[in-house]
């Protein structure tokens, strides 16, 4: 698969401060994830990409071209910011219209485009108010609007739930996912809430302290460590002794008995451990980890053979607040 | 079953909505000049406030409607003596004419960059759209050198227009309009040479103090303040610093800088205001000096946005 966006040993200093350092990872068709707390350098990077910033050292491309030397494959990218920036005082039809004129589109096909996007992000009967009397949710969806309505191949994305309450938040992830599932368009989007990742992504790059600690497919991350989680009504303490007997790993939580790192084989064990201990089963089924749990836990292998890196692992995890959406 | 006249409603015609989803945009896509373009046709729209609410149409229509009725008053002026006091008698009474507009007309353009031109650069940043910009096919300098094109365009109207009307009246009060235009021709590049002056360089005044602020009026103040100040300013020293001196410090008067360019087209000295000193000067050092505050301020605002960063 050829990569949309590529990185090598992407380096990028401000003064003494470092935003990025020896960044190697590529983004490829789907959904991916740019995933690190505030300061991480995820924003540097969709500027290097975007060529609005020069890299310290290193290389980057964009559909197989560099941003910085060629800014005609802007045309075919598009970009969500973080922050406000739209007008007040015109409609998102006229604004859209006029962005999809700057991406290169002619102006009758930039017309109908923006009105066709407007209706695809569910502002096609708000698109004539002035954009200044829309609510914060509405704003964030022109802001997605604009960054589609030139059709582009890829989309970046920065912090696209920022200042959103937890409706509004849900439908643009929605909206998020729904642009590649249905609209074909590959996007990258930062985030440093886990939750929005963990939903969104086919593939996340963790960053840290400018450095890639992670990357990979997110079901790989939440699939490797499958935990199992099981409930019998009597002879608990039995059924886990009968568990550890035949090798298997087993805790207790609350009522429940979890089997972490659980695999095709487990199930063999469990059924006959069951009837060693004549425990009567109630439930049993798996319980994914979410990636708050795997950042939070040493234990895990890096992902592309780089070590594992116990410090990193706690310092990218965020609150439990944050991933508790 | 139909009616023997046919009248009866056709059946089975029932419009369908189809959603057809999603469409990918397989049409042409124009690149970097088409993106140049909308940056130039949307300046002209936010100069004249086309597709903005009623409030943004105010100032700058009102600006050219005033101007149009500055030249007409002209005009009318000289046709009325004409015809009052008989053919001719407007010249020899020397009324105010094409030489004379911009005068005023220069006082106006200033107030309509001071106004009008800051809109066309700080709401961009000031609102961050400038950042959706700058990550489309264009770079800065292609979005600013849009913009600066595109009020240039406004501010040559503007200048223009009030001296076509006045023409027009003068041509048209004449017994022979035709006669008029033959004997009075060498006026209508005088005053496009004296208006395109005080538009590129007013534009370049204009937009360069605007790049300094995302606040429309603190670059509206500015820009009247620049020129008040610098007037005043160089009205003292050319009265303090005698001979050569006071000459060359009066041209620091920056709403006189243009001015000089009318001077010496229609080779008058009754338009300069505060830098009235500087006319001792050489035409050569007039002229320079003109071109020079121009390329300075295109200089700077290039520089703006040379190094505007998101």
């Amino acid at each position: 698969m050829q990569a949309l966006l590529q990185a090598k040993k992407l380096t990028k200093h401000y003064g003494p401060v470092v935003a990025l350092e020896s960044a190697d990872f590529e983004v490829t068709d789907g959904v991916t994830g740019l995933l690190g707390s505030n300061g991480a350098g995820k924003s540097t990077a969709i500027k290097l990409f975007l060529g609005l910033l020069r890299p310290t050292s290193g290389s980057m491309e964009v559909l197989g071209v560099e941003t910085a030397q060629d800014v005609e494959v802007r045309a075919r990218l598009g970009y969500m910011p973080e922050h406000d920036c739209l007008p007040n005082n015109v409609s998102a039809a006229e604004f859209l219209t006029h962005m999809a004129q700057v991406s290169g589109l002619p102006p009758s096909q930039a017309r109908s485009r923006a009105a066709d996007t407007l209706r695809h992000v569910g502002l096609f009967e708000e698109r004539y108010r002035p954009i200044g009397g829309y609510s914060t949710g509405m704003k964030q969806r022109v802001k997605l609007a604009q960054a589609l309505v030139h059709d582009p191949v890829l989309i970046l994305l920065d912090e696209p739930t920022a200042g959103l309450d937890p409706g509004g938040r849900e439908e643009m992830l929605d909206l998020v996912r729904k642009t590649h599932t249905e609209f074909g368009i590959s996007l990258m989007l930062s985030s440093h809430l886990m939750g929005d990742v963990e939903r969104t992504c086919d593939r996340i790059i963790v960053l840290e302290d400018g450095r890639v600690v992670r990357q990979g497919e997110v079901t790989g991350f939440t699939e490797e460590l499958e935990t199992l989680f099981i409930e019998v009504d009597d002879k608990r303490q039995e059924f886990i002794s009968a568990l550890r007997r035949l090798g298997v790993e087993a805790t207790e939580e609350d009522s429940a008995v979890i089997i972490p790192k659980a695999t095709e084989g487990t199930y063999e064990t469990i059924s006959r451990a069951l009837v060693e201990s004549e425990a009567p089963l109630r439930r049993l089924g798996p319980r994914r980890h979410a990636l708050s749990e795997i950042f939070n836990d040493a234990a895990i292998p890096a992902q592309n053979g780089q070590p594992a890196n116990q410090e990193t692992a706690f310092g990218v995890s965020v609150s439990s607040g944050e991933t508790g959406e | 079953m139909t009616s023997s006249t046919g009248a009866e409603p056709r059946q089975g015609r029932e419009g369908r909505v189809f959603d057809l989803g999603y469409q990918r945009y397989e049409g042409q896509r124009e690149g970097r000049w088409r993106a140049r373009k909308a940056v130039y046709v949307d300046g002209l729209r936010i100069a004249l406030g086309i597709g903005r609410g009623g409030r943004a149409k105010i100032l700058p229509w009102l600006f050219v409607a005033v101007a149009i009725a500055v030249g007409l008053i002209f005009a009318l002026n000289a046709g009325a003596v004409d015809r009052v006091v008989g053919e001719g008698a407007a010249e020899a009474a020397d009324l105010p004419s094409h030489s004379d507009y911009y005068a005023f007309g220069a006082i106006l353009l200033f107030l309509f960059a001071a106004v009008v031109g800051p809109e066309l650069l700080c709401p961009d940043r000031h609102n961050r759209v400038i950042n959706l910009y700058l990550v489309r096919p264009i770079t800065s300098i292609d979005y600013v050198a849009a913009r600066f094109l595109a009020f240039l365009t406004i501010m040559l109207v503007v200048a223009w227009l009030p001296q076509i009307v006045l023409l027009a009246g003068l041509a048209f009060g004449a017994s022979q309009p035709g006669d008029y235009l033959v004997d009075n021709w060498q006026d209508i590049p005088k005053f496009l040479a004296a208006g395109a002056a005080i538009a590129v360089y007013t534009t370049s005044m204009g937009l360069a103090v605007a790049a300094f602020t995302t606040r429309r009026g603190y670059a509206s103040v500015g820009l009247v303040g620049l020129f008040v100040i610098s007037q005043f300013a160089a009205g003292i020293l050319g009265e303090v610093a005698s001979g050569a001196t006071g000459e060359w410090l009066a041209l620091i008067s920056l709403s006189d800088v243009p001015l000089h360019i009318n001077e010496i087209v229609f080779d008058t000295s009754d338009t300069l205001g505060g830098g009235q000193a500087a006319r001792g000067l050489p035409t050569g050092v007039r002229v320079a000096a003109f071109f020079a505050f121009t390329l300075a301020a295109m200089g700077v605002l290039w520089n703006r946005y040379r190094r505007l960063t998101v």
